[in-house]
C-alpha cells in the first residue's frame, strides 16, 4: 500500500506542475465567428485535425497511416470510444484523416 | 445505500447523455465535412508468433486476434474481438515435440451508443477498463514489451454489463476521460465475468501530452475485494519516446508496479534506423494476504526486468526481440522473446 500512495502522491504533483505548466501557454480558441466552408477553412481544419492526430493517434500504438476513406470513417469512430477522444478531437481527426 | 447512489448516477448519466447539445455554425460545417466518408464494417486486428524461452522451456506462443466493426447509425456501432491462442510447448519441457490446445475466448462483444459529446453508453461484453494495460495496449502489436505485466491479472479481463464513459474538453489545455461500469456474474465458458462495479478516471494534458488516472474497482461476490490502480502515460511532444507506468493495488491478491519506457530513433542519421525502437521495463509484484486467490498471479514476491529491441518494417509488420531476468526468493530466471507481430484493416464493404 506504501509503494501505491507514494505513487499516487507522484501523479498528483505531476498533475499540478503539468496543468500549471499547460495553462501558459493556452492556444486561441479555434472555434471563429460563423462561416460556410471556404478552402481557408478547409485548410484550418487540415491543420487542426493534423495537429490533433499527433497528439492522439501514437499515444497507445504507433500512429496509422490513411487508410481508404471509409475505412478510417469506421476505425476513427472506434478510437473515439475506446481513445475516449473528445467530441472536438474526433471530427479534427476525421476530417483529416478521410480528405 | 450504494445501490441508490449507483441508480441516481444511472439516471443522471441518462439525462446528460440524451440531451441535444447545442452547436455553433461552424461546427456544424465541420462535422458535415467529417461526416462526408460514411463508415462501413471492417475486420481489422492482430496476428503474432512470438516464441518465449521462460527459464529455458520455450514456449511457441501464436495469436490471432480478429476485431469486427460493424456500424449501425451514425451513433450506434457494434464492436468484438475474439482471440485465439496456441501457446504450444515441447512434451517434456526442453525436448519432445511441440504440443498444446488452441484457447479461444470472445473478449469483447458490445453495442456502444454516443448519446452525446459527453456520454457513450456501451452494453454487453467490454474490456475492463481497469488501468491501462488492458484496453489500451493489450493486443501484441501494440505492446512494446510482449510479455504481460505480473501485475496484468489483477482487476483485468472482460466483463458483460453496462458501461458509461467519455472524453470531455474541460479546456484546451486538459481533458477528462472516465468510464464507470457495472458488470454481472458469468461463468459460461468463453464468456466469463466477474460482478464488479468500478471506475476508472484519467486527466490528459495534450499540450505535454500527459496523462495521469486512478481507478477503482469493487468485487461483488465472494470475498468482495476491493481493488485500486493508477497509471500514468507520457510522450514528450519533440522526442519519440514514451513513457509509461501502472501500479496495482489489492489486498487479498498482491500489489505491484511497471514502469516502462521506449524510444523509436525517428531523428537518427541513418534512415533504416527510423524503424528501430529500444524499450526497457522493470515491475515488481507483492503477493497479498490469501495465497492463491487469483491463480495467475506469482505465487512469491518477485521482481523482472527487460530490454528489448522492436523495428516497424511498416504500418502493418513488427519484429521484436527482448531479453529478461526475473528474481525471486527461490531464484532468478532469465526469460526471452523473439517473433513477429502483424495487424491488419480489411474493408467489408466499398471502401472509397
Ligand atoms: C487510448 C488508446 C488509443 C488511442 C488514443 C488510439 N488508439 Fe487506435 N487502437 C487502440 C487499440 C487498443 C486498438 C486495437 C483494438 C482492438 O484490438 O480491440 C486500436 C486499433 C486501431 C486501428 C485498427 C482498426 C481498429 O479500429 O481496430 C486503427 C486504424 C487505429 N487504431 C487508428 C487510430 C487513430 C487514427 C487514432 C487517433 C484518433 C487512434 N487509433 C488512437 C488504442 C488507441
Amino acid at each position: 500500500m506504501k509503494i501505491l500512495r507514494a505513487f499516487i502522491f507522484a501523479l498528483t504533483i505531476a498533475a499540478d506542475v503539468a496543468y500549471a505548466g499547460s495553462a501558459a501557454d493556452s492556444p486561441a480558441p479555434i472555434s471563429q465567428p460563423a462561416t460556410a466552408s471556404t478552402p481557408e477553412l478547409n485548410l484550418r481544419w487540415m491543420m487542426e485535425g493534423e495537429k490533433r492526430y499527433r497528439t492522439n493517434c501514437g499515444r497507445c500504438h504507433q500512429p496509422p497511416h490513411k487508410f481508404e476513406p471509409r475505412v478510417m470513417a469506421t476505425a476513427v469512430r472506434h478510437m473515439r470510444v475506446r481513445g475516449m477522444l473528445t467530441d472536438e478531437d474526433m471530427k479534427y481527426v476525421l476530417y483529416y484523416m478521410t480528405h | 445505500m450504494k445501490r441508490a447512489l449507483a441508480r441516481l448516477c444511472l439516471v443522471i448519466a441518462v439525462c446528460i447523455g440524451l440531451t441535444p447539445l447545442g452547436t455553433t455554425q461552424e461546427t456544424a460545417d465541420l462535422r458535415a465535412a467529417a461526416d462526408e466518408a460514411k463508415p462501413i464494417p471492417i475486420l481489422s486486428g492482430g496476428a503474432a508468433f512470438v516464441p518465449t524461452w521462460d527459464s529455458g522451456d520455450p514456449t511457441l506462443v501464436s495469436i490471432v486476434s480478429p476485431v469486427l466493426l460493424v456500424p449501425v447509425s451514425r451513433n450506434l456501432m457494434f464492436e468484438s474481438r475474439a482471440e485465439f491462442e496456441g501457446d504450444f510447448v515441447r512434451r517434456n519441457g526442453n525436448s519432445g515435440d511441440f504440443t498444446g490446445a488452441i484457447e479461444k475466448s470472445l473478449e469483447y462483444a458490445e453495442f456502444d451508443y454516443i448519446g452525446n459529446k459527453y456520454i457513450t453508453f456501451t452494453a454487453g461484453r467490454f474490456l475492463t477498463p481497469f488501468n491501462i494495460f488492458n484496453e489500451r495496449l493489450y493486443p501484441n502489436w501494440i505492446r512494446d514489451t510482449q510479455t504481460d505485466p505480473l501485475i496484468y491479472p489483477i482487476g483485468t479481463g472482460s466483463d458483460n454489463g453496462l458501461m458509461i464513459r467519455g472524453g470531455v474538453s474541460l479546456d484546451p489545455n486538459i481533458t477528462l476521460n472516465y468510464a464507470v461500469y457495472f458488470s454481472a456474474l458469468s461463468t459460461i465458458h468463453h464468456l466469463e465475468s466477474e460482478r464488479h462495479a468500478g471506475l476508472r478516471a484519467g486527466l490528459f494534458f495534450p499540450h505535454h501530452r500527459l496523462e495521469i488516472g486512478f481507478s477503482e474497482q469493487h468485487v461483488l461476490q465472494d470475498a468482495r475485494v476491493n481493488r485500486l490502480g493508477s497509471y500514468l502515460e507520457w510522450q514528450p511532444a519533440r522526442v519519440p519516446f514514451d513513457l509509461r507506468t501502472e501500479g496495482t493495488y489489492s489486498r487479498e491478491e498482491g500489489d505491484g508496479l511497471w514502469i516502462e519506457g521506449a524510444y523509436r530513433f525517428r531523428n537518427a542519421r541513418a534512415s533504416l534506423l527510423h524503424r528501430a525502437q529500444v524499450v526497457a521495463r522493470t515491475q515488481v509484484f507483492h503477493v497479498g494476504t490469501v495465497a492463491g486467490i487469483n491463480p495467475d498471479l506469482p505465487t512469491i514476491d518477485t521482481r523482472r526486468t527487460e530490454g528489448g529491441l522492436n523495428y516497424y518494417l511498416n504500418d502493418g509488420w513488427k519484429a521484436l526481440a527482448s531479453y529478461g531476468r526475473t528474481f525471486t526468493a527461490a531464484g532468478n530466471s532469465n526469460i526471452w522473446t523473439v517473433g513477429m507481430t502483424y495487424r491488419f484493416v480489411i474493408p467489408l464493404g466499398p471502401a472509397q
